[in-house]
């Protein structure tokens, strides 16, 4: 645990910078105005349409697999798993209803639930082996990837990651990024259970009314 | 319904509860529409989490996942409903309203509000989303090239550029905000002469910027300039990215 915490000052450090400031970014460039967005795809996924599943899995890819990989840590489970989703989107696409929600949160909750159910399932077997150590899969991709993450993490999610009390914060990235149980947040953060349940559901009532606010960014 | 259950709604919604608590809370969701809508609102904030976890996957998970969906029968879409699903909640409203005035339009006006934001939290999705697509289409281009260089001031720009997107990012992490008055700028330099690629604001010190174009620039550069920004550089480059 005590790398992550390094790691964790560390970004907490490079964020303090900010603290005070405004969500970064510059004046707005035009976007590929002509670009389906992710819903008008994903129905289209849904029709059996190949060419716009390939579109929505440029659309999604990196993220998913960037949050399986940061649950998962093991480069090559995580691809695996990034496999699985994917395909689970195609096969489920005329499941996605739209009044429930935008159509990348749908693909990221399946990722997401996917990877802990990974986690799980391998903490119920054995010990989690830990592979710290494997976080870089060696591509040039990688280097890049990890850059720009670094960026766009402090961007908006992170400035508004920021803004939540410390527990809630913890709470929050401890279940999300790691996935672990709210009884093991529990655990690792000396809270009782009652507590780490209200400041999850505070933290993430909290981030919305922060990102939202973001709008005219 | 019990608080015990709705208790769980963060965790819930964080894949932070075992199954036994999944299918108890997923039964509350069927008989609760506030929980329901309160549910799919976090949701919606926690997948932005997920911005902060992009990652370039290898490019051969692209052609495998092509190859596996090729093969694989899609779900039929779901039997349509008897009524709207949405209906018996909204019914046991509107009958409550007609009994108790008050407590109905205090709940109708909840009603509103998240739905607001719900729409709210989607448009922020959205304009993320358009602007972090760009950036990923560039950087996950088969041929960008990347390059670094330190700022005199303190800190790092780092470029990427593609010659297949016919673009570029340029990465800035100044150590720290220069001086009140003065903003970051950025430059794209042709034939000797620069062009503005975008100042940032007062106080801040990293941005992330897509310029067009970028790789018939031979250069891109970095000065402070005095907000919000300056035509032509007016202080020598705090840092010169070469790109050929």
């Amino acid at each position: 645990m005590a790398w992550e915490e390094s790691v964790c000052e560390k970004r907490r450090d490079m964020a303090e910078r900010d603290i005070g400031g405004r969500p970064e970014y510059l004046t707005p460039v035009p976007g590929p105005g002509t670009a389906p967005g992710a819903e008008v795809l994903l129905a289209a996924v849904a029709r059996g349409d190949e060419k716009a599943f390939g579109r929505l899995y440029d659309l999604v890819a990196p993220r998913v697999y960037g949050l399986v990989r940061r649950v998962l840590r093991d480069p090559a489970q995580a691809e695996e798993v990034a496999q699985e989703v994917l395909v689970e989107v195609w096969r489920t696409a005329s499941r996605f209803d739209p009044e429930r929600g935008s159509a990348t949160s749908w693909v990221f909750t399946i990722a997401h639930r996917r990877a802990v159910d990974r986690v799980r399932a391998e903490q119920a077997a054995a010990e989690r082996t830990v592979k710290v150590g494997v976080a870089s899969i060696g591509t040039p991709y990688d280097e890049v990837a990890d850059e720009v993450t670094g960026r766009l993490e402090r961007q908006q999610v992170r400035h508004c990651l920021d803004v939540l009390t410390e527990v809630q914060r913890e709470a929050v990235t401890l279940a999300f990024y790691q996935g672990h149980s709210y009884p093991q947040v529990s655990e690792l953060l000396r809270v009782p259970l009652p507590t780490v349940k209200s400041r999850m559901r505070d933290g993430l009532i909290r981030l919305r009314d922060c990102l939202s606010a973001g709008v005219a960014a | 319904m019990s608080p015990d259950v709705h208790a769980l709604l963060g965790a819930y919604v964080l894949d932070a509860v075992d199954d036994l608590e999944r299918a108890a809370f997923d039964r509350h969701l069927r008989e609760c529409e506030v929980c329901r809508m309160e549910t799919d609102e976090l949701r919606e904030v926690a997948a932005r989490l997920a911005d902060g976890a992009w990652s370039a996957p290898p490019p051969r998970l692209r052609e495998n996942v092509l190859a596996e969906i090729a093969g694989t029968r899609q779900l039929a879409p779901p039997a349509p409903p008897p009524a709207r699903r949405r209906s018996p909640g909204r019914l046991r409203l509107v009958a409550a309203a007609a009994v108790v005035v008050a407590a109905a339009g205090a709940g109708a006006a909840v009603y509103a509000i998240q739905d607001q934001r719900v729409r709210d939290a989607r448009q922020v999705a959205a304009l993320a989303e358009q602007r972090e697509a760009r950036v990923r289409s560039i950087l996950s281009a088969p041929d960008v090239q990347v390059h670094a260089e330190r700022l005199n001031s303190g800190g790092r720009v780092t470029v990427a550029s593609s010659q297949s997107r016919n673009a570029g990012v340029i990465m800035l992490a100044a150590d720290g905000a220069p001086d009140p008055g003065k903003v970051y700028q950025l430059w794209t330099i042709r034939g000797g002469a620069p062009a503005s690629a975008g100042a940032l604001g007062e106080g801040q010190s990293t941005a992330v910027q897509v310029v067009d174009g970028m790789p018939g620039a031979s250069d891109v550069g970095v000065t402070v300039e005095p907000a919000p920004g300056s035509a032509t550089p007016t202080t020598p480059l705090d840092a010169v990215v070469k790109l050929t």
